[in-house]
């Protein structure tokens, strides 16, 4: 069981936040699971951690697809908050556009944290998509 | 003896007043009258002999001989004076005494200057006509009315085609001419010229002695004595290569006219000054004038000034530099009507290969045109399609993945659970999956509805009531949220639309300005519509929350986007209005400000 000190998960979708924090149970042990319904609350409240100093999130589970803010903007707006900690992005969509495949590729290049990209639906979490430095170690 | 001696006959001969000489048997001129000697330049006689008769005519050296076989003939001969010569004609006859015995020879002389004169004249002017006639190939004929004898002169004949010998009859002359036509109308003119003394001049055909069919121009002309027609004087010419070289001519302007004519294109011939020389039906029949109006018109007095100006430096170029326009598409613009044309302008050069003006040849391309456009646009409706089907195809595969693979792992969820309470919470969560995939399937089978219906059909609607009666619909929700609703939709406005989706738009766009309205204001919706070109735009403003189109306006009416934190947001209502107005045609557009409000146009396609 890994432990981690905090969590972010950007979905509009209920299920899918439901199935994310069930897996997230068997795998991790974390006290700050935060839910966001779209990439707009994620990052007032990243910013707002990040500005006064609190817990910065090691995982965020991030969907494609939502409103106001969707993922792509959101690990826009990410990349410019310039935040050093190292934080491990999963971007969880149900997508099979060949567009959004791209788009990815392109933000990995440029994108200074770890990001995956993983397909719905998933049925377990795995310890890497918390963290490679368990692997690295 | 006696009788010789008497001198008074002699005296009487001096005086006689036709000239007459007596001459002795030996040629000795014995006496003469005064006009004889006159004549002859001889002063007077002298008593007794006078000069040996033959030193007068020297001319005829027969003469001595001729007078001693004492008989009678006549001598013409000629006696130079002072430069002049006198032409006489002299008679001999011999000189009987009382017994009948020749003494000598009598001798009487004419001055037959001035007949000779006239005869040379005649002569001269023979020849002179003779001259015209082998010059001009014309003949001439005469015909007596009384004798009936028509002459003809040789080069008549010649152009008859019969021997020199031929004498021909009025009759004759006639059955010349071509049977037909021809015949009867040099018959007419013949009987004409004899009983009305009309004259002619015509082209008739004439069919030679050889059968050769020949063109001739014959005139005719009475010659009248106390009224009567006694001869008829006329001429013939060989004008067969003239009449068929102009008759070619005739058919090559002819055939040249037809064809200029009969062409689909607009032809026409400018001068130097760009005044139209020649336009054939098609030019005509574009300006609605005719041949007669359009001659010696420019373009200025055909079109609007720039149009002509453009036009006349065109001419300019083409005659300037004699390089021709070919095939340019052209514009043009006659009484509010617009023309496309393929126009083509050639440098016209007269005989002496100098410029003299421009043929210009236009196709009207109007018709191609229009179909190519309509082509272009059906292209880019397809191409629309296309890229609407494509982004469907993702917006369903995206939509049902998402609930399939939410069930997918609820199911995995389940298949593990073991605690009944947290079992039964995930069946409840796959219901809801449920309902979620029901809803969306319904979303998705509107728009499929939407777009499957190619041939939506149109009903006149009135839209002032239609507006109404969605307000009336909404009047519980309008209430509700104290919005004031101002219907600026004029009375007499008829739309053509789906009456559904008229009713599906308004609802949609108004329950929208309800949905987003702004918590610092009473909300304001004004509904407005006036004509435009193309038909009939509505507009529905409010004044709420408003939207950032610079971040969203390409998204504002994607499926399933939404902008605001709002649980009834679906993100849907947008994506089907839009649908539902491409679907008639029409386009709607949007204009937002950020805590200001939201304007939405809907142009109404009136045309299809």
């Amino acid at each position: 069981m890994k432990k981690v000190s905090c969590i972010f998960i950007v979905d509009d979708d209920p299920i899918t936040v439901f199935g994310i924090k069930k897996m997230l149970k068997s795998v991790a042990e974390c006290d700050d699971i935060q839910i966001f319904q779209n990439g707009h609350e994620a990052h007032e409240a990243l910013k707002e951690r990040n500005n006064t100093g609190g817990t910065i999130p090691e995982v965020i589970f991030l969907d494609i697809n939502m409103p106001i803010m969707d993922g792509w903007e959101f690990l826009d707006a990410m990349i410019e908050l310039d935040i050093k900690e190292q934080i491990v992005i999963n971007m969880i969509t149900s997508s099979i556009d060949p567009l959004d495949h791209k788009k990815w590729a392109e933000f990995k290049d440029r994108c200074p944290y770890p990001l995956h990209f993983k397909n719905k639906p998933i049925f377990k979490i795995e310890s890497n998509d918390l963290g490679c430095m368990e692997i690295a170690s | 003896m006696k009788a010789v001696e008497r001198v008074d006959p002699f005296y009487v001969l001096k005086q006689l007043l036709k000239a007459t000489a007596l001459i002795s048997q030996e040629g000795a001129l014995l006496d003469a009258s005064c006009s004889w000697l006159e004549m002859f330049g001889i002063p007077s006689l002298t008593e007794g002999k006078g000069p040996e008769i033959f030193t007068l005519f020297p001319e005829d050296i027969e003469l001595r001989r001729k007078l001693k076989e004492n008989k009678s003939f006549t001598l013409e001969h000629t006696i130079t004076a002072n430069y002049i010569t006198q032409h006489l004609k002299s008679y001999f006859a011999p000189w009987f005494d009382e017994k009948e015995n020749v003494i000598g020879t009598i001798i009487q002389t004419d001055d037959i200057t001035s007949e000779i004169k006239k005869q040379e004249e005649i002569d001269w002017l023979k020849n002179i006509l003779e001259t015209k006639v082998e010059v001009s190939k014309t003949g001439w004929w005469e015909y007596d009315v009384n004798t009936e004898e028509l002459f003809w002169c040789r080069e008549t004949k010649r152009i008859h085609q019969v021997p020199d010998s031929y004498q021909p009859t009025a009759q004759e002359g006639i059955n010349f001419f071509k049977s037909g036509y021809s015949r009867n109308k040099v018959s007419m003119l013949f009987h004409r010229l004899n009983s009305n003394h009309q004259s002619y001049d015509i082209n008739l055909l004439l069919v030679t002695y050889m059968g050769q069919e020949r063109w001739v121009r014959i005139t005719g002309k009475p010659i009248v004595e106390n009224g009567k027609t006694v001869k008829v004087f006329g001429t013939i010419k060989d004008v067969h290569e003239e009449v068929m070289a102009e008759t070619r001519i005739k058919e090559n302007q002819q055939l040249l006219r037809t064809l200029v004519d009969s062409l689909p294109l607009n032809v026409y011939v400018k001068d130097l000054e760009s005044r139209k020389i020649l336009v054939n039906k098609s030019e005509c029949n574009y300006f609605e004038k005719s041949a007669e109006e359009l001659i010696g018109k420019t373009d200025f007095d055909l079109f609007e000034k720039e149009v002509a100006q453009m036009s006349r430096e065109e001419d300019i170029q083409v005659m300037k530099n004699l390089t021709p326009i070919i095939g340019k598409e052209t514009q043009s613009i006659l009484n509010g009507k617009v023309t496309h044309h393929l126009t083509s302008k050639i440098p016209y050069f007269d005989l002496d290969g100098k410029v003299c003006g421009l043929i210009g040849m236009s196709l009207d391309i109007t018709h191609m045109k229009k179909k190519e456009e309509q082509l272009r646009s059906l292209n880019t409706t397809a191409v629309m399609q296309n890229q609407k089907l494509i982004s469907f195809a993702h917006i369903v595969s995206h939509n049902l993945r998402s609930h399939s693979a939410n069930f997918s792992m609820l199911l995995g969820f389940l298949d593990a659970e073991k605690d009944p309470t947290e079992r039964l919470r995930l069946i409840k969560m796959l219901r809801q999956a449920s309902d979620n995939l029901l809803e969306t399937l319904g979303n998705l089978n509107q728009v499929v509805d939407v777009n499957s219906n190619t041939l939506v059909i149109k009903k006149p609607v009135h839209l002032r009531h239609a507006v109404v009666k969605v307000l009336q619909d909404q009047s519980g929700l309008l209430e509700h949220n104290r919005a004031q609703v101002v219907n600026h939709v004029p009375e007499h406005l008829q739309i053509h639309c789906v009456p559904a989706y008229l009713d599906s738009i308004l609802l949609n766009l108004i329950s929208n300005a309800v949905k987003y309205k702004s918590p610092d204001r009473k909300l304001q919706i004004t509904i407005d519509a006036f004509e435009s070109q193309k038909g009939i735009d509505l507009s529905i403003s409010d004044n709420g929350l408003g939207i950032d189109l610079n971040k969203y306006g390409n998204k504002i009416f994607g499926m399933y986007k939404t902008f605001h934190n709002r649980e009834d947001a679906k993100g849907f209502g947008l994506y089907l209005v839009k649908n539902q107005i491409e679907a008639m045609g029409g386009s709607i557009t949007v204009q937002s400000e950020v805590d200001k409000g939201t304007t939405f146009n809907v142009s109404f396609n009136e045309e299809s």
